[in-house]
């Protein structure tokens, strides 16, 4: 199952080779021109000789996580984010590093050794390292090389009803809702981008962006959500199971309201459950492709994802579902000309 | 004067918090079709009006949009939750009245238990005298914009106060200079900027795509000559601010000498503008493609970042002589 590969695919921000070579054999013979760029994008070109509006999905293959900059004598390993990781998620957690995704565990002191005061703290993450069961800082430098990356060791397995648990749910369910909608036909030229570096500024989409210069652009997300006790209903965001989110504001770009409209109008023809992104705090693709060039029309469709960031996450598989259904009817209704700027 | 004064307040009356510029801009490019030879409003909600003529490719930007609030939640008893579009205190709103987009006003609450100093949106509701949910929803669903009341009044010695004048006045001023220059038959380009304070993003598709020789970016700076003020070195009616830098750009040397000149030929006294902090437009032209050569003049306001800002009428206008005669001056 491709979300389930994507998922535990290794792909901190810069270090997305695992998540594109499992895409470009996904869609290999599925589309008609894959390639990449230097920042290392991957382009999955379909109908490019049809006429109409070239449409561009994207999503972003990268995950945050962590760098290795430091080996302490005991070999114990210190690391950076790559993204925005909340340092309270992280104590105890197993993660899996380097190419050869070696098995370590993010170390702190235990319960029994903490004075009253440390227990009321949260541990920063510069009191944090990972322990790869080394000796020595030879010992564990002979393993590990300062720069290699790590990412939550979480594997993906459906539970509930219709939900399911992973780690980088924050994009694989883009990427592959955005391989899911590359594999079909198309009466219009559309290009799936699956971008690098998004958690770190999303920079692969806008060199994407420039280089493509679509008609019209979709991004797709994981977002965030907290529906959960005790969360207002105005601090929630999403809610899960209640369909694909729409940004009205986020913080980089305010919908374009014709754009938004229409999403709603193509959801509600095609009986696609929607709701809207009700937080302007973070952003997507979407925020650095519409300020691209003379500015790229299109807005971003979003899964909710519970405890993004962390290292296990919840969506609802329904969710799912019904965004790539919100894809491919935006692209169905755009192909048969309902999309008017 | 009066004819600029009217002017202001005709715009300033106007809501268009970022993102709704789209909305507002049609009525005013229409007004601009007897000199222009071409009007359209962009993807971000630019205004762009342009205008063949002789001599390098002159642009004159002013942003045209507001900081606001947005309906983010609605509540089952009618009572909206918001967010803010741009930089806008949400301790500023409380117990004012907001006017939507589509025209509802509401007034602006806080839960009881928030200190003052600890208030955030979350703690924020508008009242709108709804009683339902669906009654709210109909009126102002999640999305729409709105921006707090405070209608533009007359103070003495050629001021005005009010909502919007931070850009407004420099919307007039640049709307006025691109009709001088047009009417010269000089090659000359509007940008009536949209998305400025949340962060210039309609200036860089306008730069991109309008690849001007030199772009005049006008625009409010805050001033400095109120009690206690922070330190600024900028008063009313003491004319305008040539800008040195702000946080996006630092002009070229020779670009200042160019405005200097200029004011200095048409007797136009004028103040330099050190804004460390402050953000603008200018960059976004300044680094777009290749670089484009960026000259920014600002007219003082006081309280710049508030709701209400004070303005003289006598710095705007000398802000529109001195982009003109800057415009003619450069080669």
């Amino acid at each position: 199952m491709l979300l389930k590969q994507l998922t535990e695919a290794m792909g901190p921000s810069g270090f997305e080779d695992e998540v594109r070579n499992l895409l470009r054999e996904q869609l290999s013979d599925k589309v008609d021109h894959m390639y990449t760029d230097v920042l290392g994008n991957l382009f999955a070109e379909k109908h490019s000789d049809k006429t109409g509006p070239r449409v561009m999905l994207d999503a972003h293959m990268d995950e945050v996580g962590m760098m290795i900059v430091h080996a302490e004598d005991n070999g114990l390993l210190r690391f950076r984010p790559l993204g925005g990781i909340d340092p309270r998620v992280l104590v105890s957690k197993p993660v899996r590093i380097g190419s050869e995704k070696r098995y370590g565990v993010i170390g702190s002191k235990p319960i029994h050794l903490q004075t009253m005061e440390e227990r009321k703290k949260p541990l920063r993450m510069d009191q944090l390292y990972i322990d790869i069961g080394a000796q020595s800082k030879d010992e564990a430098l002979a393993h590990i090389q300062l720069g290699d990356v790590a990412v939550f060791a979480t594997e993906y397995a459906e539970i509930g009803e219709r939900a399911a648990k992973a780690k980088s749910f924050d994009d694989r369910v883009g990427c592959s809702i955005v391989a899911e909608a590359m594999e079909r036909q198309w009466q219009i030229p559309v290009t799936g981008v699956f971008t690098v570096q998004e958690e770190i500024g999303l920079r692969g989409a806008t060199a994407a962006a420039y280089r493509i210069n679509p008609d019209i652009a979709i991004a797709v997300e994981g977002t965030v959500c907290f529906d959960v006790v005790d969360a207002p209903s105005h601090g929630q965001s999403t809610v899960l199971g209640k369909g694909p989110a729409l940004t009205v504001q986020d913080g980089q770009t305010l919908a374009d309201a014709r754009f938004l409209e229409f999403l709603i109008a193509t959801a509600e023809k095609h009986n696609i459950p929607w709701q809207l992104r009700r937080v302007k705090g973070g952003s997507n693709d979407f925020g650095a492709i519409h300020k691209v060039r003379e500015g790229i029309v299109g807005g971003a469709i979003s899964v909710p994802v519970r405890y993004i960031h962390a290292p296990a996450q919840i969506i609802s598989l329904d969710d799912y579902q019904a965004s790539l259904q919100l894809v491919c009817a935006a692209i169905t209704e755009i192909q048969e000309g309902r999309w008017n700027a | 004067m009066e004819r600029m004064k009217e002017f202001i307040r005709q715009l300033a009356s106007q809501i268009i918090p970022s993102g709704y510029e789209r909305n507002a801009l049609p009525d005013l490019l229409r007004s601009l079709e007897d000199i222009a030879d071409e009007t359209h409003i962009d993807v971000l909600g630019n205004g762009i009006v342009k205008k063949a003529g002789h001599g390098p490719h002159v642009a004159i930007s002013a942003h045209i949009d507001e900081p606001g609030v947005m309906v983010i939640h609605v509540e089952d008893n009618g009572y909206l939750r918001i967010l803010s579009v741009g930089d806008l205190q949400p301790g500023r709103l409380i117990g004012r009245h907001v006017q939507f987009t589509g025209g509802s006003i509401g007034i602006v609450g806080v839960e009881s238990e928030v200190r003052a100093e600890n208030v955030t949106y979350d703690h924020l509701y508008v009242d709108l005298g709804c009683q339902t949910a669906a009654e709210a929803n109909a009126l102002t669903p999640i999305g729409t914009c709105g921006v707090a009341l405070e209608p533009v009044v007359e103070l003495e010695g050629d001021c005005l106060a009010g909502r919007a004048l931070d850009n407004r006045a420099g919307c007039a001023a640049a709307i006025e200079a691109f009709r001088a220059l047009a009417g010269e038959g000089r090659r000359v380009s509007l940008v009536l900027a949209a998305q400025s304070t949340v962060g210039a993003r309609g200036a860089k598709t306008a730069a991109f795509a309008l690849e001007p020789d030199v772009v005049f970016v006008i625009d409010a700076a805050p001033a400095g000559d109120m009690p206690k003020a922070t330190r600024m070195e900028l008063s009313l009616g003491q004319g305008p601010a040539i800008k040195i830098l702000d946080g996006t750009i630092v002009i070229p040397l020779a670009m200042k000498d160019l405005l200097r000149k200029a004011a200095d030929e048409m007797k136009i006294n004028v103040q330099y503008e050190v804004w460390p902090n402050g953000k603008s437009d200018s960059g976004a032209y300044h680094l777009s493609q290749s670089g484009v050569l960026v000259g920014s003049i600002s007219y003082p306001a006081r309280y710049v970042g508030g709701i209400s800002t004070v303005v003289n009428i006598n710095d705007v206008q000398a802000v529109k002589d001195l982009v003109i005669a800057a415009a003619k001056a450069y080669q």
